[in-house]
């Protein structure tokens, strides 16, 4: 069935079963992927789906289903139990929005990167593989090669009157590289993320990608004690992705953010201001309306160490007496409304990379962090996670060093924060690219060498 | 879900560039989440799942299209684009299938479908943790319960002449507690779960499950800081299983080992583990919570020896890994969704029961760290780097359990830890999770008796 055909059937029907306001949200994803390994093409997917949600107001209270089949058995399906959900719950009740009167005009797709054929992507991750392996005698394989382009529709419609939508896409290309000399073996991940294929170049992908890699042979284990740290940026980066939980009025008023009652006070540094752009070019979680409906705008969530504001919906919104950030959020069709940012990144500074371990004495570089699942927890914010860096000695890069890790607690870490650097990058975690950071120096952190 | 010659003419559609093989796997899945927090239903949801995956091999090259669009045009349009992407000569072929397809026949027996169960009924449930959780002790801030259902109906085709069907019911209830004194929070957790309808969680011991939860808060909440170093580790059973999922399930994974990224490629016969560690991944242990009939391939579950007695005995294979490395299949092909191609993976990995009682591992160590439940983890196949967090952790002094630890992360080499297992416990126990890989996030079991570490890095914030 077509959607429209669809929504229209399951408004009118919604109708005759008492749900007195209806909001249809609709998702449509496209998806092309193809990875190779030693020259011959060794994955290749395509997709088109399609997914909606609805939710609706029965005596007040709000009901959540959705499908991915439309068809006449799911309209039933989805509004008996709508009305069986919202029976049972107990929550302050949310609202279907009318709309606001302005919403920026921006296409966040591309059309010339709709046109890139599939024999031009395999042919660049071919291109790339054999100048990945030309680069160096000690590349052994690739664990990884892999490029992929997405392109989301986002509907909503209500019977409010509301209709709106938004469309993305994007691109990716990761390559992860493993090398070997003697018995040591190390693998690291490059990415791009872009909506201008033409702009990737073959020469530039394949040397980043392997010195990356490269220049983590040869660790050597060193003195487990703390140390002045610096986090690359992209370390830096799937550093804050996992706490930006706290920085949500949701998480707050439910009692699990530590910044609970710190609106006005200093949370950081001064040095820090972390900024959340929904507009911004080449992401694919730029939007021009949340998940509720509420246009988006550019937030300073903390504006010089001080924190400004949490990110709000309709509903956490209503309870602290102020107004929608434009931050409801469902990461899918199969969600119910949350909080979560749009493309949210720390301000960069002045310095240069090589100008933050040039003023160590001695210290930490970490390039990458592994296990933010399950060792790093933002309601405490407690991490010791596993880590990949060098080791710095009289401001010069000595060697890199063994898996380390790296412990401390994220809200102390805010304050200790002495320099940032001028790199920006936004963290390909996830493949949403959408939490970026500088490079950052921090005072002292707990680091064991294995 | 879909009538046989409809699946015919896309499985010949598929081969029409010369594919050797093609595959159909339909997917109609029900589900329900509903999460109790601030002692209230917040969220309640209930969702169908639904489409249709084609697979095309040609000796070693893999398509996979993926649609929900369901009518005919929709899916031979789904077919044709796959087949495209097939670099090789122009073929016909008419694929029939067996005249009945096969209802696989379960050892997974479920009472209480719980689609049919009444959500108000779930809400019971829900309310009793809540309870136990808020009740447990004052510094109780928070008690986030979720229960979890599905049914997930599905349809395997290949043009080899599977034709067949299987139904998979499984139902969790995860709880979490969050214990705070202000300024620090510390968060429990317990999440069991079965391949079992609703009786499962109707008969779940709360008292047990939902009450755990709450005191790892709490004692974490009066835990000092771990220490950072090399110690003696013993980690419990059930979850605990978990790092040598990471350090080894991983590595012993087809979809590593084929293309040579796992240290334990090409290692069969050898020793790779210390004597005491037998190394089981069993899909047919009955209704366990990554237990499955048939795999994601349409081939049944069985239970594969890895590694015994310390020796590598075999790999978890599926059907295009199986190719490259000229081996048969071994039920471990899965899948989250029709989204993903399946790869091989994990089912219900443990390691077998030793002769030591948990009395006498700890009073063998005279200074160690004991970690009691185990958080999540993650491993780098290419080179079995391994890291997992500790939920609950304590110092061992003396032979005894001393204080309680928060904060240790266990790092290391996943090839190395397993030949350093000194110590194997009588009480093997199992735990749920959820895998994720790249066929998507699976549930899986892991499972082990306690047992000893000789040596591994922890990493806490008292260096």
């Amino acid at each position: 069935m077509e959607i429209n055909v669809f929504r229209d059937k399951i408004f009118t029907e919604a109708k005759d079963m008492g749900i007195t306001e209806l909001e249809l949200y609709y998702e449509k994803e496209n998806q092309f992927s193809c990875e190779i390994f030693k020259g011959e093409m060794d994955g290749y997917k395509s997709s088109t789906v399609n997914g909606v949600s609805v939710r609706g107001l029965v005596e007040d209270r709000m009901g959540y289903a959705y499908t991915e089949k439309l068809d006449d058995e799911s309209i039933s399906f989805l509004l008996n139990n709508l009305k069986e959900n919202a029976a049972l719950m107990e929550n302050e009740p949310e609202e279907i929005y009318p709309g606001d009167e302005r919403y920026e005009d921006i296409d966040f797709y591309s059309a010339s990167l709709a046109e890139v054929t599939p024999e031009e992507k395999l042919d660049f991750l071919k291109e790339v593989e054999k100048k990945i392996y030309d680069y160096d005698s000690r590349v052994i394989q690739t664990d990884m090669a892999t490029l992929q382009d997405t392109t989301i529709e986002k509907a909503i419609y209500n019977n409010k009157g509301l209709s709106l939508k938004d469309r993305n896409n994007l691109l990716i290309v990761v390559f992860s590289v493993v090398v070997k000399e003697g018995e040591e073996i190390k693998s690291d991940f490059h990415v791009e993320i872009t909506q201008d294929f033409h702009s990737l170049d073959t020469d530039d992908f394949a040397k980043q990608a392997v010195e990356n890699v490269l220049s983590h042979l040869g660790g050597k284990t060193y003195e487990t004690k703390g140390y002045p740290v610096i986090f690359k940026n992209i370390a830096a980066a799937s550093l804050l992705d996992v706490f930006t939980s706290s920085f949500s009025a949701e998480s707050v008023q439910q009692g699990q953010s530590l910044l609970r009652g710190k609106l006005g006070e200093t949370i950081a540094s001064e040095l820090v201001t972390l900024t959340d752009d929904p507009f911004m070019k080449e992401s694919i979680e730029s939007r021009t309306f949340d998940s509720e409906g509420v246009a988006t705008r550019k937030t300073a969530v903390v504006n010089k160490g001080r924190l400004e504001t949490f990110f709000h919906n309709l509903k956490t919104a209503k309870k602290d007496g102020v107004t929608s950030t434009g931050h409801g959020y469902k990461p899918s069709h199969k969600d119910t409304i949350g909080i979560s940012p749009s493309n949210l990144f720390i301000e960069p500074g002045e310095a240069s990379y090589e100008q933050l371990y040039e003023s160590l004495d001695e210290g930490i570089i970490i390039t990458n962090l592994a296990g933010l699942h399950s060792g790093a927890s933002a309601i405490s914010g407690d991490f010791s996670l596993a880590a990949n860096g060098y080791y710095v000695k009289d401001g010069k890069i000595i060697s890199p060093a063994k898996l380390m890790t790296v412990a401390g607690n994220f809200f102390d870490l805010l304050h200790d924060i002495e320099q940032i650097g001028n790199d920006l990058k936004f963290t390909p975690m996830g493949m949403q690219g959408n939490i970026g950071s500088p490079s950052l120096k921090v005072k002292r952190l707990s680091i064991a060498v294995d | 879900m879909l009538n046989k010659s409809l699946v015919e003419d896309v499985l010949s559609a598929a081969l029409v560039t010369g594919g050797d093989f093609s595959e159909v796997f339909v997917e109609d899945k029900y589900t329900n989440n509903m999460t109790y927090q601030s002692s209230r239903l917040e969220k309640s949801i209930s969702g169908r799942d639904f489409g249709v995956g084609i697979r095309i091999f040609k000796g070693l090259q893999s398509v996979y299209a993926y649609t929900n669009d369901f009518s005919k045009d929709g899916l031979l349009q789904a077919a044709n684009t796959a087949a495209k992407a097939i670099e090789g000569n122009q073929t016909q072929r008419n694929i029939l299938l067996p005249a009945e397809k096969r209802m696989v026949d379960t050892n997974h027996p479920v009472k209480f479908a719980p689609t049919k169960v009444k959500k108000a009924r779930k809400l019971n449930v829900l309310r009793k943790a809540n309870e136990i959780i808020t009740n447990y002790d004052p510094a109780i801030s928070q008690a986030i319960i979720r229960l979890l259902d599905e049914e997930q109906n599905v349809l395997i085709a290949n043009s080899e002449g599977t034709f067949v069907e299987d139904k998979r019911t499984r139902t969790r209830l995860v709880n979490v507690a969050i214990a705070s004194n202000g300024s620090d929070m510390q968060t429990g957790f317990y999440g069991p779960g079965a391949l079992q309808g609703f009786e499962y969680i109707e008969g779940l011991d709360l008292d047990h499950y939902a009450k755990e939860s709450a005191r790892i808060a709490v004692t974490m909440l009066h835990a000092d800081p771990a220490p950072s170093g090399k110690f003696p580790v013993i980690i419990d059973n059930e979850f605990g299983g978990v790092i040598f999922h990471e350090a080894c399930g991983h590595g012993l994974e087809a979809a590593a080992v084929a293309k040579n990224n796992s240290v334990f490629a090409n290692k069969e016969g050898e020793k790779v583990a210390s004597d005491l560690v037998t190394y089981i991944d069993d899909g047919t242990l009955k209704n366990e919570w990554g237990s499955i009939n048939i795999d994601d391939e349409g081939e049944k579950a069985r239970r594969n020896v890895l590694i015994e007695n310390g020796i590598l005995k075999g790999y978890l294979i599926d059907k295009l890994n199986g190719r490259r490395m000229n081996a048969a299949s071994t039920g471990s092909g899965r899948r989250e969704s029709y989204k993903y191609a399946p790869t091989s993976r994990m089912t219900n990995t443990y390691i077998e029961p030793g002769e030591s009682t948990p009395e006498e591992i700890i009073a063998n160590t005279e200074s160690g760290i004991y970690a009691k439940y185990m958080g999540g983890g993650s491993v780098n196949p290419a080179t079995a780097d391994y890291n997992f967090a500790a939920l609950e952790a304590y110092l061992v002094k003396d032979g005894k359990i001393d204080k309680p630890l928060r904060g240790a992360t266990l790092i290391g080499n996943g090839a190395e830890t397993i030949q350093k297992v000194d110590m194997v416990g009588n009480n093997l126990g199992h735990g749920a999770g959820m895998c994720g890989a790249s066929s998507g996030s699976v549930p899986v079991n892991v499972g082990q008796p306690m047992l000893r570490v000789s040596e591994i890095t922890v990493g806490g914030r008292e260096a």
